[in-house]
């Protein structure tokens, strides 16, 4: 469970994001917004890029806002980029054991559980394969992979589905459908495909210019109208 | 144990066999005054793979990497002069103290990247150079600074290696020792750790690296490769001039390793060949040595130009197609 408290970011005379709140439960949990709502400010606020100026963000009741970036990860925070960060001088198995490899876990237990990850993304066959050799959706995929060694507790993608095929982007959703099975972790997900917020996530959180318009189950979210407002408009253009 | 740490490439094992063959061969061809400029170029081939790999691995430009090797030099004859312990306990001793001046550089400079972390560099070896120049280096005086007027106490070469000959055989081995060192770190965790942070310093904070931790791990590396290399160097000549340790020198060691290339071997080699062996060829050929100069530039724009993996890198491409592989 990741309970966000009032959580005020400013940029300047700019507020990013203005007493968001809201307590996130389900196992694939959604934001969206349209650009500029505050979305990824959020999410660097969480995996701790971005130092709030005032809020809490509890993660299974730990107050993550506490800890340096790096900590954060070592305590099971797992975050992806809106570009996927792949080391293009290691091989895929590599940029995955970087991962795990601040912890004692022997070096054998680490690379069999990263093998095994990557069998579940569907690149074990590519495991030493150099990063500069991948395709972007493989380069997504050793990310998705990287999220779910560890044992993590809340892995968090930034709009992951951008610039992939309606193929790959069924695929990646299935993908993030099994993390909570397979590790126990909460996913939370940022996209502009609306489709894939539908299919993947039970409940969304909505924002826009930093304050929060909606937040509820997805179904709920979606047909709301302040929502679709947001996203569309209001007014009515005439020809 | 992890056996990719073993695993011999191409590459690595072509450098192993050059390192032998020099090994061998190497003494066995030139006279005194070549003898003296080879070991000066392994030195040096050493201490630019220090340089390359801050480059290569992290994007980090250091500009002090001569400077650092004249605190190694500094640390060696102090302790030639105070003591009577082994030169390896000295050069290891150079090697350490090198490497804690290299974190303490590496402390205001790890919040920056680019062009400020190269001027702060370059302001520390600036620092270095004036240092040198004021102080000196020991020659066997007494107190702390150990510098007396008059001929030098004689220097103490390792007990392997007494003659010229010799001791050029114990640099080869040491500057072998010394890529493969840090071609271990590249191998294991430290290695990934610097490659994710060369990538990008906030996914790898997001996979758990502690980026100030690993950076400063490899100033502390650079610095002991520095350290080692600076006390060979006095185990060379026996005593230390300033002049040898300017802030330019530095700049020059780095732009030649951009112009080996750093992400090989093969570039520190090739940096050491055009930064001690071209000079000495031109003073052979009774030519002007700063033409070395001219070549150096004509080099960094050769590089930037068309071969950002430098010299070392267009080899390897080149290799690469008549394997009929991709470069």
């Amino acid at each position: 469970m990741i309970q966000i408290d009032a959580v005020t970011v400013r940029f300047g005379g700019l507020i990013a994001l203005n007493e968001v709140s809201a307590t996130l439960t389900a196992p694939v949990a959604g934001i969206i917004g349209p650009n500029g709502a505050g979305k990824t400010t959020l999410m660097n606020v969480v995996s701790g890029f971005i130092t709030a100026r005032s809020g809490q963000v509890l993660v299974e009741g730990q107050d993550f806002l506490r800890l340096a970036p790096h900590r954060r990860a070592q305590k099971g925070l797992r975050r992806s980029f809106q570009r996927e960060q792949i080391a293009d001088d290691l091989t895929v198995l590599e940029n995955v054991l970087v991962q795990t490899d601040w912890s004692l876990t022997g070096a054998r237990a680490k690379r069999a559980e990263a093998m095994e990850m990557l069998a579940v993304v569907g690149l074990a066959d590519h495991a030493h394969k150099i990063g500069g050799a991948l395709s972007g959706f493989e380069r997504r995929l050793t990310d998705v992979a990287r999220c779910l060694v560890g044992a993590p507790r809340l892995v968090m993608f930034d709009e992951p589905a951008g610039g992939m095929s309606v193929e790959e982007t069924d695929r990646l959703g299935d993908l993030v459908l099994q993390i909570h099975g397979l590790t126990g972790a909460q996913t939370v997900i940022i996209d502009h495909d609306v489709e894939l917020i539908r299919r993947i996530c039970a409940e969304t959180l909505v924002l826009d210019f930093g304050r929060r318009i909606a937040f509820g189950p997805t179904a709920d979210v979606l047909a709301d109208p302040k929502v679709k407002a947001a996203y569309l408009g209001t007014e009515e253009v005439t020809a | 144990m992890d056996r990719s740490l073993f695993r011999l490439t191409p590459s690595g094992s072509t450098g192993l066999i050059f390192a032998a063959l020099c090994f061998a061969f190497l003494p066995m061809l030139a006279g005194s005054y070549w003898l003296s400029v080879l070991t000066s170029a392994v030195i040096f081939a050493m201490a630019t793979s220090g340089v390359a790999f801050m480059y290569a691995r992290l994007g980090m430009v250091s500009l002090t990497q001569v400077g650092l090797m004249g605190i190694g030099g500094w640390v060696m004859l102090r302790l030639n002069y105070l003591f009577d312990w082994p030169f390896e306990v000295n050069m290891v001793l150079a090697a350490l103290a090198t490497m804690i001046c290299g974190w303490i550089l590496a402390l205001p400079a790890l919040r920056m990247r680019g062009l400020y972390l190269a001027l702060v560099t370059l302001m520390a070896a600036g620092g270095l150079e004036i240092l040198f120049a004021t102080y000196q280096f020991p020659n066997g005086g007494e107190g702390f600074w150990g510098v007396k007027i008059g001929s030098s106490d004689p220097f103490r070469r390792p007990w392997l290696a007494q003659t010229p000959e010799a001791y050029l055989r114990y640099c080869i081995v040491i500057a072998t020792l010394g890529f493969l060192f840090i071609e271990g770190h590249r191998r294991l965790f430290p290695g990934r750790a610097w490659a994710l942070i060369r990538r990008s310093e906030a996914a790898a904070m997001a996979a758990g690296v502690n980026v100030t931790l690993y950076k400063t791990w490899a100033f502390g590396i650079a610095g002991a490769i520095a350290g080692a290399s600076g006390a060979l160097l006095a185990g060379s000549l026996g005593l230390l001039d300033d002049g040898t340790f300017r802030a330019s020198e530095s700049i020059m060691l780095f732009a030649l390793a951009i112009v080996g290339g750093a992400r090989f071997w093969l570039g520190a080699v090739i940096a050491a060949v055009l930064f001690r062996i071209l000079p000495g060829l031109l003073n052979t050929w009774g030519v002007d040595t700063d033409l070395a100069l001219v070549i150096f530039g004509a080099g960094l724009l050769h590089a930037l130009i068309t071969a950002p993996n430098g010299i070392a890198g267009q080899i390897h491409d080149l290799v690469a197609r008549l394997r009929g592989g991709k470069p």
